[in-house]
C-alpha cells in the first residue's frame, strides 16, 4: 500500500498506482465515486480511499461529544456526527458507504454498553425499599453480559469522621454485594470498594447530613 | 504432594494477582486475538484480564471487544495492534488518566467515566498524531 502514498511524489510509480486504485475502488464500491476524498494523489477521476482517519459518531445515549485530532499536517476539532479527519490532522469528507466498509466488522464486535445503578439507604447499611427492589434488575443486566464484571462502591455523607466513613462505605458495599450474591449474581469479577466521604454526589461541607451521598454505586459491565 | 500444593497455590495466587491488577477484560473474540502483558503473550478469551501496559492484537478476519473498569468500551477489527500505555481510575483520589495507542488496525471507541470526570484525560495516539477524546463515540482506522 506504500505505493499509493509514494505515487504523489514518485512520477514513475504514479500510473501503476493509479490503475491499481481504480480497479480496487471499482471492485469494492461497484463504481468510481470521486466525491469522498481530499484532493491528493495522481488519479484525476478516481481518488484512493483514505487510509488512516477518524470519524465522530453519536454516543449510545444519543449525545455527540468532541474529538480533537492533532497531527503532522494540522489540527481538527470534530463536533458533529459524521464529521471526519485524517489522523495527520487534515479535514476529510467521507460517505457512509466507506465507513460501513471500513468499520462494519469492528462495530459488530462492540460489547453491550455497561450500566450503572445508584442505590440509596434508609438507615445505616439497610437499603431503601425502592433500591432493594432494583437488585433483581441488576442481576438481570449482569446475566445479559458475557463474563460480566461488577464493581460495588460504597459512599457516605460527611457526618462522622473520615475514617469512620471509609469503613461505613465498605460495610454498605459489602452488604449490597452479599445481597446480590444471595439473589444469584454470578460474575467474572466482583470488586467491593469504598470511597467513604471522598466522592460525594452532592458536594457539601464537613459534618453535613445528605441522603443523596449515602449510597452504593453498582457498575455492571 | 507438597510440591503440587505449592504449584496450585502459585497458580491461584497468579490468577488473583492478574485480577487484582486488571483494568479491563475481554468480552468477545472472533478468530485470533491476543493479550500481551509483561512480555507474556496469551490467546485472548472471554474474561481475559487486561492490565496497564497490555498490548491487544487481532489477526486477519478477526475481532475483539473489551470493557475497562471505568466503563470505556472498545472493539477492534482485523489486523489491529492497540497498547494501553497509562490507565488510572480512582475518582476519590482524583487520579484519572487513559493514554493509549493504535499502531494499526481499526477501533470503535465509546467513552467511559474517566472523561466525564476529567475532560482531556483521555488520548489515543496514532503513528502520525494524537486524538483527544471528550465524551463520545468514534471510529478510528490506522493503516500502515
Amino acid at each position: 500500500m506504500k505505493t499509493l502514498l509514494s505515487g504523489r511524489t514518485n512520477t514513475s510509480a504514479a500510473p501503476f498506482a493509479c490503475s491499481v486504485v481504480a480497479i480496487a475502488t471499482m471492485t469494492l464500491l461497484g463504481g468510481c465515486t470521486p466525491k469522498y476524498y481530499v484532493q491528493q494523489g495522481p488519479c484525476p477521476t478516481c481518488e484512493p480511499a483514505p487510509k488512516s482517519y477518524v470519524v465522530l459518531i453519536p454516543s449510545p445515549d444519543g449525545t455527540v461529544g468532541e474529538v480533537v485530532v492533532k497531527g503532522e499536517k494540522g489540527e481538527q476539532t470534530l463536533k458533529n456526527a459524521g464529521q471526519a479527519a485524517l489522523v495527520d490532522g487534515q479535514a476529510l469528507q467521507i460517505d457512509d458507504k466507506q465507513i460501513k466498509q471500513d468499520f462494519g466488522s469492528t462495530m459488530a464486535a462492540l460489547p453491550t454498553i455497561p450500566v450503572r445503578f445508584v442505590l440509596n439507604f434508609s438507615s445505616g447499611i439497610t437499603l431503601s425499599p425502592a433500591s432493594a427492589a432494583l437488585l433483581p434488575k441488576i442481576i438481570a443486566e449482569a446475566e445479559a453480559r458475557p463474563a460480566v464484571d461488577v464493581t460495588v462502591t460504597g459512599h457516605t455523607d460527611t457526618l462522622q469522621t473520615f475514617e469512620y466513613n471509609e469503613k461505613l462505605g465498605l460495610r454498605r458495599a459489602t452488604r449490597v454485594a452479599d445481597q446480590l450474591r444471595q439473589q444469584g449474581l454470578k460474575a467474572n469479577s466482583l470488586s467491593i470498594e469504598s470511597d467513604g466521604e471522598r466522592n460525594p454526589l452532592v458536594p457539601t461541607p464537613d459534618n453535613t447530613f445528605e441522603p443523596k451521598n449515602r449510597r452504593v454505586e453498582v457498575s455492571v459491565r | 504432594m507438597l510440591r503440587v500444593a505449592v504449584i496450585a497455590f502459585l497458580f491461584l495466587w497468579g490468577n488473583a494477582m492478574a485480577n487484582e491488577l486488571a483494568i479491563g477484560h475481554v468480552k468477545n473474540v472472533s478468530g485470533d486475538a491476543f493479550v500481551t502483558t509483561g512480555g507474556k503473550k496469551t490467546k485472548a478469551d472471554i474474561g481475559s484480564p487486561i492490565q496497564q501496559g497490555s498490548v491487544l492484537e487481532t489477526g486477519k478476519k478477526s475481532s475483539m471487544g473489551v470493557i475497562f473498569k471505568d466503563e470505556t468500551v472498545m472493539s477492534f477489527g482485523a489486523d489491529t495492534v492497540f497498547t494501553v500505555d497509562e490507565y488510572s481510575y480512582a475518582p476519590a483520589e482524583k487520579k484519572l488518566k487513559f493514554g493509549s495507542k493504535l499502531a494499526k488496525g481499526s477501533l470503535n471507541y465509546v467513552s467511559g467515566v474517566i472523561e466525564k470526570l476529567k475532560p482531556d484525560a483521555v488520548t489515543v495516539g496514532t503513528p502520525s498524531g494524537v486524538i483527544g477524546v471528550r465524551g463520545t463515540q468514534f471510529l478510528l482506522r490506522v493503516e500502515e
